[in-house]
């Protein structure tokens, strides 16, 4: 039997269809088009920005190799062998305190070799040799600062500034740092200094917190990854961390990678939401094609041609909806490179990135169809007896079973490529999981609120009162009420939005707001030990100073967990960060003040015995450790075991001074070692306290606790921005959704009204019949969406972010506003055409 | 070779309708629209239906043409069962053997003329169908409009596009539904004349409902139905037998 040739005659059936225009698929367009573009975007983003970072590897190593090491240089031996590599740069940085006519800064200091930079350049004002501005001239050695500097020391080109014990001719302006992007968290501005003038200004003392990084150039021929085997092997204790090109800018790779994950689930629910509108355009596109279906099927098409003629179309216009998507998604790196830039190691370049508009287009694609295929489906049930009988008996509503199965196959496999193309699989499953439930709920509460409508209504009717209620409930529950579409597209939308919401409000206040009432104002870092007391003493010296918290501190790194080598060890992802560098240690006779010891027993203040620990109760469980289990710490080279003695739960939000590993007395004192303090003072009191220690002790710094909070801050803020962003899109496609699904309804709302006014009802019932319908809709799904958002927030904060969790209710109240808000402008809008409608036109109508 | 000629019988009626009965569901209850209809239909014979509204004719054409199955009863046309058809088989045999003409022409809004006229042959998969729709376009006298959306024809034009639909496939049976109900007396002479020149042309068997009793009496035989039952059959006054 022949279909009179299947898909060649589907293909020519749906491009005749399409000649009569798509008007009432332009919402599934645009919906698609958003989706897909925003996570294009973030993926061509992400992968800009990691193309330019590979690229410029070797200029953000600054090297081919990077070996750094903290406290301490590099021995003899050792540098024999790097200097045997090739051409060996090195640079020492250490956070300072810069000073000028009692001016007082923290600044991040770098003593450069005359080799550096190997790659790159470094840019300066005005232009002149790095060598030639950090040179001596007249004995006196240069230094190039940051804008910064000059601003806050009030110094202008060519002034001396003091840092340490060693005065500087500021000779130029740092406009680029090649290898900035290596540098951690920053504190302050830039001071670029000659290795050679650094030894004068006294700062490294034995305990400093100074990092020594060596940069090495490599000869021709030689292979780094076998050389870097060769390194290992010949200095195994060498504790020292060593990084190639592959690992060039680790913490910006991860910050892009993790808000780009981010921001790809919030498209991806954008998309999804997008999904609904898709689902509604091509439910309403199909209703005004019963009868063409009809006559076709009457003229001998086959159901399965008319379904392929169909989902042709709908194919071709997500096609369309997908490429605009896929074209601002490609364009979308240019419009953020200005506004990311400054963000960013790198110039942010156009290119086009295959792989991630593959996949945006993918989902784009699984989505269109996932969310089609209902709709489609039921072109296989219309009746051509339609076409004899207005009024045909409706169809019975069949359960398709081709349908189910091919929605629930394409729901799988949206599924897998949600988590096969996530990097961090659990957050893809958690998200997957969240998207089902949500969208459940929604349904549920759609069709739970039709349901309560109609049986509210009825009451209405029994006690015959209320007349603009009944109809405002009548409509919420009339057969074709957009109710739960509205509640699934905008519920969505709010749900993402209250999650982000209650992510930032969470976060924000752990930043900012946890500050405790008596928050120290300082950190004094590098404190000698023979400095202690004049330290104190000319800190308490100070009217309003409230209390000094000193304690010694050493670096030192767990080199063995039980026995096991720590790189060997099994250790959970939230507790990898105690083992992956260096952390602060000490030794302490008496517990910390407040601290909470959750197991264990502290140990006696006379205690002389083998060395016992305190050791973080949170990392002990992340580690499979507890009390008893033995941890070797290498301290300077030093490998110290110690048994746990007792876990205490450190609450670092009190910003006191915390350590992870505390040892007991009698095995660090000797060490070589520096104190750190945190300094309370009353708000009058900081800029005295920070003048007495600089003007007395050149090479303790001064780190203001507000600053650096300040600093923190102001990331997030970055972080919440592009947040916001994506979030933005969902709601927009969430409206569009709302506004098609409204106006879907509108021509039944105009002819309900205008039989209404005809029968006497004045314009302010009608107005209130659409306020309480809109109201009812948007406050049970801004309810919902209160809920779900907060769940979702809870786990991320939780189980992702591994942070403390509060409910925030300003920003469970923020969406709950705005959905109600959203309602009620578009039933507002609503009513307002259909009190306008001249009811005599409408009423001649035939 | 299709799948449903195999049931043929040349020389057997066209129609043969025993004992049919059907129940639709509404909203108010079950509904019976036909209680029992027996009914032959001969080879190439005009029948006409006549019947006030709600009586039951055009859903006995919806019978007919297998696109309503009965509760109860046999349904044979052109030789085939069509109890024992599915719904892709019965779409190919209405394709293959029937033209159906309606009071509401249902052309497709978005295909020309041309386009119109030729779906039945391309569904049946004849690469001729655009020359046969072209031809037969110019037997219903519309050459010159073979271009034009329904939207750019006058109603009578429009029914005269759906004729050469209807007729393109040579169909061997031909249901029209009030053909002339929604145009002018003038228009709609002129369209029965042409459905009566082209049935004859084709030798299709023709059942013609209509309300007007002066276009049926050019049938071979008139049925009379009320409440779902043939309460008569006269004979009519085709002038061309």
């Amino acid at each position: 039997m022949n279909d009179g040739g299947g898909m060649i005659l589907a293909f020519r059936l749906a491009r005749r269809e399409l000649r009569g225009g798509a008007r009432g698929l332009r919402i599934a367009v645009l919906c698609l088009a958003l989706g897909v573009g925003a996570i294009a975007g973030v993926g061509s983003a992400t992968r800009s920005i990691n193309a330019e970072l590979a690229a410029e590897a070797r200029t953000l190593l600054g090297g081919d190799v990077e070996i750094a090491l903290r406290h301490r240089a590099i021995d003899d031996a050792q540098r024999g062998f790097l200097t045997s590599a090739g051409a060996l740069s090195e640079a020492t940085e250490m956070r300072a305190m810069a000073h000028s006519d009692g001016r007082h800064l923290l600044v991040e200091l770098k003593a450069v070799d005359d080799l550096y930079p190997l790659h790159g350049t470094v840019r300066l004002e005005p232009e002149m040799a790095l060598s030639q501005a950090l040179g001596f001239e007249n004995g006196t050695a240069g230094a190039v600062v940051e804008s910064g500097v000059l601003v806050r020391l009030g110094l202008r080109l060519g002034d001396r500034m003091r840092v340490g014990e060693e005065t500087f001719a500021v000779r130029a302006v740092l406009i680029h740092e090649p290898d900035r992007a290596a540098a951690s968290f920053t504190l302050g501005p830039r001071v670029l200094i000659g290795q050679n003038s650094l030894g004068k200004t006294e700062l490294v003392q034995p305990g400093s917190l100074v990092e020594n990084r060596y940069r090495i150039r490599f000869a021709p021929g030689i292979d780094p990854a076998s050389w870097i085997e060769t390194l290992k092997a010949k200095f195994p204790d060498a504790g020292w961390r060593i990084r190639d090109l592959a690992d060039a800018a680790p913490r910006i790779k991860d910050l892009v990678a993790r808000l780009g994950l981010y921001l790809t689930l919030v498209g991806l629910a954008s998309l999804l939401v997008g999904g609904v509108g898709v689902a509604n355009a091509i439910k309403t596109y199909l209703d005004r094609r019963t009868e063409t279906i009809a006559t076709l099927r009457c003229l001998g098409a086959s159901a399965r041609l008319v379904f392929s003629t169909y989902l042709l179309q709908v194919l071709a216009l997500a096609s369309v909806g997908i490429a605009a998507g896929l074209a601002v998604g490609a364009a979308l790196p240019l419009v953020l490179a200005p506004l990311i830039g400054e963000f960013l190691p790198v110039a942010l370049r156009f290119g086009i990135h295959l792989q991630p508009l593959a996949l945006a287009g993918s989902y784009g694609l699984l989505t269109a169809i996932l969310f089609a295929l209902w709709p489609l489906s039921r072109t296989r049930h219309v009746a051509p007896s339609l076409l004899f009988r207005a009024l045909a008996a409706p169809a019975p509503s069949r359960r398709d079973a081709a349908a189910i199965a091919g929605i629930a196959a394409l729901a799988v496999l949206l599924t897998i490529l949600a988590i096969a193309s996530t990097a961090d699989r659990k957050l893809a499953l958690w998200f997957v999981g969240g998207v089902v439930i949500s969208f459940l709920a929604f349904r549920l509460a759609g069709f739970g609120l039709e349901h309560l409508a109609r049986a509210a209504a009825h009451r209405f009717y029994v006690s015959n009162g209320h007349p603009t209620l009944r109809l405002a409930l009548t409509n919420l529950s009339r057969p074709g009420a957009p109710t739960p579409s509205v509640v699934l597209s905008l519920g969505i939308g709010l749900t993402v939005l209250t999650t982000v919401v209650m992510i930032e409000a969470n976060l924000a206040r752990q930043v900012k707001n946890d500050m405790p009432a008596h928050a120290p104002a300082f950190f004094f870092i590098d404190i000698q030990p023979s400095q202690v007391e004049a330290f104190e003493t000319a800190v308490r010296s100070v009217p309003g100073v409230l209390g000094i918290d000193r304690v010694p501190h050493l670096r030192g790194r767990i080199s063995k967990i039980a026995g096991i080598p720590a790189d060997q060890a099994a250790i959970a992802p939230e507790a990898q960060w105690v083992t992956r560098s260096d952390r602060g240690v000490t030794y302490a006779a008496r517990p910390p003040a407040g601290a909470k010891i959750v197991a264990g027993e502290w140990w006696p203040e006379d205690y002389q015995g083998p060395p016992l620990l305190s050791f973080d109760a949170d990392a002990a469980k992340g580690m499979g450790v507890g009390v008893g289990d033995m941890l070797t710490i290498n301290v300077l080279g030093r490998e110290i075991d110690a048994r746990i003695a007792n876990l205490r739960r450190i609450e670092w939000s009190t910003l006191g001074v915390n350590f992870t590993i505390i040892l007991s007395p009698g095995v660090l004192e000797s060490a070589p070692q520096t104190h750190i303090a945190s300094v309370t003072t009353t708000r009058e009191a900081e800029d005295a306290v920070e003048a007495v220690i600089a003007d007395r002790f050149s090479n303790i710094s001064a780190v203001r606790v507000k600053a650096a909070i300040e600093t923190v801050a102001s990331i997030l803020d970055h972080i919440a921005t592009a947040l916001r962003l994506a979030t933005a899109v969902t709601l927009s496609v969430g409206l569009l959704v709302l506004a098609a699904a409204t106006a879907a309804g509108q021509e039944k709302r105009i002819y309900d009204s205008v039989i209404l006014k005809v029968l006497g009802a004045q314009r302010i019932d009608v107005l209130k019949t659409y306020a309480f319908e809109f109201a009812v809709i948007g406050l049970a799904t801004a309810m919902l969406a209160c809920l779900l958002g907060t769940g979702a927030a809870f786990i991320l904060i939780t189980e992702a972010m591994h942070t403390e969790w509060t409910f925030e209710p300003g920003a469970a109240l923020a969406p709950l506003g705005i959905g109600l808000l959203v309602t009620l402008t578009f039933g507002f809008v609503g009513c307002w055409r259909a009190l306008t409608q001249p009811a005599a036109r409408l009423l001649r109508a035939p | 070779m299709n799948d449903t000629s195999d049931a043929t019988i040349k020389d057997g009626p066209m129609v043969e309708l025993g004992g049919v009965h059907l129940t639709l569901s509404s909203a108010a209850g079950p509904v019976n629209i036909l209680r029992g209809v027996d009914l032959v239909i001969r080879r190439r014979e005009r029948f006409g239906i006549v019947g006030p509204s709600g009586s039951g004719k055009s859903t006995l054409l919806m019978v007919a043409a297998g696109l309503e199955r009965p509760n109860a009863g046999s349904v044979h046309i052109d030789g085939a069962d069509l109890g024992t058809l599915d719904e892709d088989r019965l779409a190919r045999f209405r394709r293959d053997r029937v033209g159906i003409v309606f009071q509401s022409f249902h052309l497709m809004a978005t295909m020309t003329a041309v386009e119109n006229v030729a779906i039945p042959l391309e569904l049946a998969g004849r690469n001729d169908a655009f020359a046969r729709a072209g031809e037969m376009l110019g037997a219903v006298g519309l050459a010159e409009r073979a271009l034009h959306y329904p939207g750019q024809l006058s109603g009578g034009e429009q029914q005269r596009v759906a004729l050469a639909r209807a007729f393109i496939a040579a169909p061997r049976l031909l249901l029209a539904d009030e053909p002339t109900g929604n145009l002018d007396q003038t228009t709609g002479a002129l369209v029965i004349d042409l459905m009566f020149a082209l049935q004859a042309k084709y030798g299709s068997t023709l059942i013609l409902i209509s309300h007007d009793p002066d276009l049926v009496q050019h049938c071979d035989r008139i049925a009379h139905i009320r409440d779902g039952r043939i309460e008569r059959i006269e004979d009519g006054q085709r002038s061309d037998a």
